[in-house]
């Protein structure tokens, strides 16, 4: 099976500090792969990466058999990669509707008109946000600030979703549907990277798992073995666990 | 097109079959402050549509509307008057161009200070070639043009900037103006090509302006920088679109009009403390009405239904 994204020997210094360091994972179609690591040990700077937030210092990143090593964003973007953020950005002054066309109008096939605006309701169905998208989005709560994010990043039409700690901030009955959400996706083949720190999703969502510390990565491998293993225990938890 | 939108197109074209014949019937004095309003709205129309929704605030308004009155002034007795035009709209766009593809990476304050700067520079510059290349201070500008001629191309530009805002509010690229107003790097994420589009909408909006200074420039007969390059006129220009409400169509319209009535009677009552009514004038929309009148409107109506 060939490789979805393929990331080859990445590298990125600011200044003194090296933030990731020759780091290196496939994802295969349709799979959910968790990247993990305690704070500040590269994952953020691996997604900026991908998505052409960062540029790389060498490396390579593959798409579909694309090259999209230092494209900037929007081009990123058209060649299949959507990604939300680790703190949710809506637009304020888009209605929820509006923030969502965006991404059809500027995606992979630039939707417009009558059909844009019918493709905008399914994917806000899709969310859970049925018939609101005339709403202002400063009026809409936290888990429905990341549903209509989530709308916003799958209305570009990608194939490989970039999550940044997505399910961050909810509480225990919205992350169910936050989980439930992600596993709808996976059953329709979406291929997902995921940041994340609650472990509970992490389990819950993928198959396989890549642990980062210090900016390389230290485990990669099926999601239960690699988050039992002393290595990655450490790298949480310090020395005295593992 | 909906039924609104034709009526709305329907009452804006009699509008202008109006305006266009009032100088017909009007004194002359009548007609230069229609002139100078109509001048005003367009100047604030094209700032807006650039400086409303990305909100980059641009005080370069003078130096491409001296540019615009200057190239007038330089090339009316080289070659017919609408070659000039378009010289002048050509030369705008160019200067639009570079400016924009070296500073439009700028951000906030940085890039008001800059376009503030480049006015000066502009008209430093074409001071010091007069004086040292040229050997002239001043020009003439002698076009058979009345001031109802000059008023009657002011109303086509006008119309067409109202125009152009109306087809880019609804089209894709005024969607992609205001996300990238809220948040460039969403909007780049997105896949929106920032950098391209903020340059597309500085440059037809400081082509505009361009416009609207060599279509004025007969108007003064003797043109020199001093006189075109006022910095007044990029402070009015934001201001009136400011109280308008630079995010809105006709905000800058609504902005434009009694403001200039304001100023043309304030500068003939009051011609020693004009600059300071106009400073605090200022101070007091900013505070009042952030938005701009017509957004004030709406929370009032929204107010009062709640």
């Amino acid at each position: 099976m060939s490789a979805q994204l393929k990331i080859t020997n990445l590298h990125k210094r600011f200044g003194g500090l090296v933030a990731v360091k020759d780091v290196s994972f496939n994802l295969h179609p349709g799979e959910v792969v968790g990247l993990l690591g305690p704070n500040g040990s590269g994952k953020t700077t691996v997604m900026n990466m991908i998505s052409g937030a960062l540029t790389c210092d060498a490396g390579r990143v593959n798409v579909n058999g694309v090259d999209l090593t230092r494209m900037k964003p929007h081009r990123v973007a058209k060649h299949g990669v959507a990604r939300t953020f680790q703190l949710v950005r809506p637009l304020p002054t888009l209605s929820v509707a509006e923030n969502v066309l965006l991404s059809l109008a500027f995606g992979r096939k630039r939707h417009w008109g009558r059909e844009a605006r019918d493709l905008v309701e399914e994917k806000l169905a899709f969310v859970g946000l049925a018939g609101r998208g005339d709403e202002q989005v400063g009026n809409l709560t936290y888990i429905d600030q990341k549903r209509m994010e989530m709308a916003r990043a799958l209305a570009s039409e990608p194939s490989l979703l970039l999550l940044d700690e997505w399910l961050a901030g909810l509480n225990p009955s919205e992350l169910r549907i936050g989980i439930d959400l992600v596993q709808h996706l996976q059953g329709q083949g979406m291929t997902v990277l995921l940041v994340e720190h609650i472990m509970e999703a992490v389990r819950a969502l993928c198959s396989r798992c890549i642990v980062m510390s210090a900016g390389e990565v230290i485990a990669e491998g099926p999601s239960a073995e690699v988050l039992d293993q002393p290595v990655v225990i450490k790298a949480y938890l310090g020395d005295d666990h593992a | 097109m909906t039924m609104k939108t034709s009526f709305a197109f329907a009452l804006a074209g009699l509008a202008l079959v109006v305006l266009a014949l009032a100088p017909l019937v009007l004194p002359d004095y009548w007609t230069g402050v229609l002139l100078g309003m109509t001048g005003y709205v367009t100047l604030a129309t094209a700032w807006a549509l650039f400086s409303g929704p990305t909100r980059y605030v641009s005080l370069a308004t003078v130096a491409f509307f001296g540019v615009g009155a200057y190239t007038v002034a330089v090339l009316n007795e080289v070659m017919p008057y609408p070659l000039v035009l378009l010289c002048a709209a050509g030369i705008g766009m160019t200067m639009a161009l570079l400016v924009g593809l070296s500073t439009l990476r700028l951000a906030g304050v940085y890039f008001v200070i800059f376009t503030f700067g480049l006015a000066e520079l502009v008209r430093q510059t074409v001071s010091w070639w007069e004086v040292n290349v040229t050997y002239t201070m001043g020009r003439y500008v002698f076009l058979p043009f009345e001031g109802r001629h000059i008023y009657w191309q002011l109303l086509v530009l006008a119309a067409v900037t109202l125009l152009i805002s109306w087809a880019i509010g609804r089209s894709r690229i005024g969607l992609a103006l205001k996300a990238l107003g809220d948040d460039e790097t969403v909007a780049a994420h997105a896949g929106v090509d920032v950098t391209r589009i903020k340059l597309l909408l500085f440059v037809i909006s400081a082509t505009i302006i361009t416009l609207v200074g060599a279509i004025q420039a007969p108007r003064w007969t003797y043109i020199e920088p001093s006189i075109v390059f006022n910095p007044t006129v990029s402070f009015m220009t934001l201001i009136m679109a400011l109280l308008g409400g630079a995010m809105r169509l006709w905000g800058p319209l609504v902005g434009a009009v009694p403001l200039f009535l304001l100023f043309e009677w304030l500068s003939v009552s009051f011609p020693d403390h004009f600059s300071i009514i106009l400073g605090l004038l200022f101070i007091l929309i900013v505070f009042v009405m952030p938005n701009g009148v017509l957004a004030k409107f709406d929370d009032l109506r929204k107010g009062n239904r709640a």
